[in-house]
């Protein structure tokens, strides 16, 4: 049985009237990464900040390596790592004075801390930049010094709160591959995003939260299984009327179909191999396109599905 | 831990331009203003040395107490007169041809001052001589009253020389008393000189503020990272602390190095005091920022900027723009001063000057020492356990 590095009991925080954290409870265990995942203001970021004992919260009880989290916990913070969405950097530091110094306050031998320092830089990639200041440096590199500096200590359970908002592609998937790396090195990750393809690359378990309640929790495919659509069509085609696209939708297994930008999708309840059909009824009805793909429902569609809106909404 | 903080806490300050404008190069200007401002205005009160003229003759010579009384008000480095010692002719061309301002001629036991013009000069020459004849007229009333005395007592054996030599000097000396009472008082530009010193000591709490607001979670992105470290807030208050006094230290060296060499401000034989007590001015200023900072529950810069409110508030009423204002909060509302660092400074500078005693500034210096104090303790306090409401 996997040992819970993260216990989090009914955890629930108001401002005046508005709940932003509803009776959340959820489990991480070790060397998982978990993703929480919601649309902005979901309440992903307080629940973090509640954890980490640096915002008071009105209900529940958060454990973190089986103790009580609170601000004086000392013995519990030496071992975490938090990186947050805004970067957390001394505009006055050099890169490398910059991770030194977030560094020594976890340990204090010098010249491990330098291997620490050199580990971290090393694994985010901005060997070349040591001695730049911040604001020398792009929002890509930017981001990764941040990362650097929450992770150079080498926590055993490290948050990572929206790290790749504007972040170029290079940036992302650098970060993204450093966070895998950081689980295969035996750390516990909680990350939060609202991109739904992160979550599907890097997360083991995904907790999806909206409106400050967790509306589902569990791995990708199963998470999946919970939309009612098994094959999702897009075609890009210049025109079409009403009158065909009323026939797609009388089709036996299709669930929807809907017609905007130019571009028909087409939501299938069953079966993994539909686009053949598709592509016969196109021919049949004299319709001419330009690109036909298939796509599998994405995390996207369970939350459109549970909750009536878009993750990005 | 501490000297990690403190290495990196110094190295934030120092890379801060503004931070260091304001603390380094702020006060120099400043300094540099009041220099120019206050030093023609003070020149103007101060009199170039008199040139005058004594006509020879047997009643002067006779005459012990004035001439002992000239001879000693032309000598020295703060010597009111040249006195030269002519013939009535030579000493009337003198006159017109303005090398002189006046020219004393002796008769009897008067004195004749003659004058070309009126003037601040011809003024002081009138004004000390009539001094002069009316300290010889006291010295010859107790004279008298002391000889008819001895006499009545059946004592002949009289020294007259000694005893009038010895009234004009104790009466010399009573003035020489009086010169030097009146040097020690506060010039205006050495006010603005303490009160410069006083505000450089409370803008400190600038620097600690700055390094403070880095370290709590609800004002900054790096407080958060330092809130969630294993770090404990006493320890990064003290090693910010420290480094904020090293930096506000330095800066006052400079700004004494500046106005005791280049400016030539002269604090006499208060200096080391003025040191003590700006060294603990410094601790004062640094607390009450971390306290601001600790305490205020605001954003960045609505804190600094109540910091410095603060500070103005408590400048003006510890009568840093005039010291009738510190007089009338002391008499209708003391306990205001009590608690006012400012004030702690000003007073403590003053009494310098006002007290014979130095019992007044240890009280202010040891006041400095408890306000600090009670600072880090509130400080600390309020840090510790600290969760936020949102951030």
């Amino acid at each position: 049985m996997k040992t819970k590095i993260i216990e989090v009991n009914n955890l629930t925080k108001e401002y005046k009237e508005l709940k932003a954290v509803d009776g959340l409870s959820f489990d991480v265990y070790e060397k998982e990464i978990l993703g929480l995942l919601g649309p902005n203001g979901s309440g992903k970021s307080t629940t973090i900040n509640c954890i980490l004992s640096l915002l008071k919260y009105s209900e529940g009880n958060i454990k973190i390596f089986g103790k009580e989290m609170r601000p004086d916990a000392y013995d519990i913070k030496r071992d975490i790592g938090v990186i947050f969405q805004e970067v957390a950097v001394f505009d006055e530091l050099t890169v490398y004075d910059n991770i030194d110094y977030f560094c020594g306050l976890y340990i204090r031998n010098k010249k491990q801390r330098r291997e620490h320092i050199e580990d971290a830089i090393k694994l985010v990639g901005i060997e070349d930049y040591k001695k730049f200041y911040p604001k020398q440096l792009s929002g890509g590199l930017l981001r990764r010094l941040n990362i650097a500096c929450g992770i150079a200590h080498k926590p055993k359970l490290i948050f990572l709160d929206e790290p790749t908002v504007a972040v170029d592609p290079q940036s992302r998937n650098n970060i993204l591959e450093g966070i895998k790396k950081l689980c295969e090195s035996g750390a516990t990750i909680v990350y939060t995003t609202h991109y739904m393809e992160e979550v599907e690359q890097i997360c083991d378990r995904i907790v999806i939260i909206d409106k400050g309640k967790i509306i589902a929790e569990g791995t990708s495919d199963s998470l999946k299984e919970l939309a009612s659509i098994e094959e999702k069509i897009s075609v890009e085609i210049d025109k079409i009327d009403d009158e065909t696209l009323t026939k797609i939708k009388d089709l036996l297994t299709v669930s929807d179909a809907e017609y905007q930008n130019g571009v028909l999708t087409v939501s299938y309840k069953s079966g993994n191999d539909n686009i053949a059909e598709m592509i016969d009824f196109l021919r049949s009805n004299n319709l001419k396109y330009n690109k036909i793909y298939s796509e599998r429902p994405t995390l996207n569609d369970v939350f459109l599905e549970l909750t009536g809106k878009e993750l990005r909404d | 831990m501490f000297f990690h903080n403190f290495k990196y806490s110094l190295l934030l300050l120092l890379k801060n331009k503004s931070l260091v404008f304001w603390t380094l190069a702020f006060p120099i200007i400043m300094a540099m203003l009041f220099n120019m401002a206050f030093s023609d205005l003070e020149s103007e009160d101060k009199f170039d040395v008199i040139d005058i003229a004594v006509v020879n003759s047997t009643d002067f010579d006779n005459n012990t107490i004035f001439k002992k009384s000239l001879e000693s008000l032309s000598e020295g480095d703060d010597k009111l007169f040249n006195i030269s010692y002519v013939g009535a002719d030579r000493a009337r061309t003198m006159l017109e041809d303005r090398e002189i301002t006046a020219y004393l001629v002796f008769h009897s036991d008067d004195v004749k001052v003659t004058v070309n013009s009126n003037g601040i000069e011809e003024s002081i020459v009138c004004y000390v001589v009539e001094e002069i004849k009316s300290d010889c007229a006291v010295i010859m009333d107790v004279g008298t009253q002391y000889i008819t005395s001895e006499i009545a007592k059946g004592n002949y054996d009289i020294d007259y020389e000694q005893y009038f030599t010895n009234t004009a000097n104790d009466l010399l000396n009573h003035s020489v008393n009086i010169k030097d009472d009146s040097s020690s008082k506060l010039s205006y530009s050495m006010i603005e000189y303490y009160s410069l010193i006083a505000m450089t000591c409370l803008y400190s709490g600038l620097l600690s503020m700055t390094l403070i607001n880095y370290r709590l979670a609800n004002i900054s992105s790096v407080g958060k990272r330092s809130t969630i470290s294993p770090v404990r807030k006493g320890g990064m208050i003290l090693g910010s602390l420290a480094a904020s006094f090293v930096v506000q230290l330095f800066g006052l060296l400079i700004l004494y190095l500046f106005m005791l060499f280049f400016i030539k401000v002269d604090f006499g034989t208060n200096l080391p005091f003025i040191i003590a007590l700006s060294v603990m001015g410094v601790l004062a200023g640094l607390t009450f920022g971390v306290a601001c900072a600790v305490l205020l529950k605001l954003n960045e810069n609505a804190k600094l900027t109540a910091l410095i409110a603060a500070t103005m508030v408590g400048s003006f009423l510890s009568g840093m723009m005039g010291i009738t204002m510190k007089n009338i909060v002391d008499k209708n509302v003391p306990v205001l001063n009590w608690i006012n660092p400012v004030a702690m400074i000003t007073d403590g500078l003053y009494s310098l000057y006002y007290y014979e005693t130095p019992d007044r500034f240890y009280f202010d210096v040891i006041s400095l020492a408890i306000f600090s104090a009670v600072m880090i303790l509130i400080s600390i306090r309020g840090l510790r356990r600290q969760k936020h409401d949102s951030i």
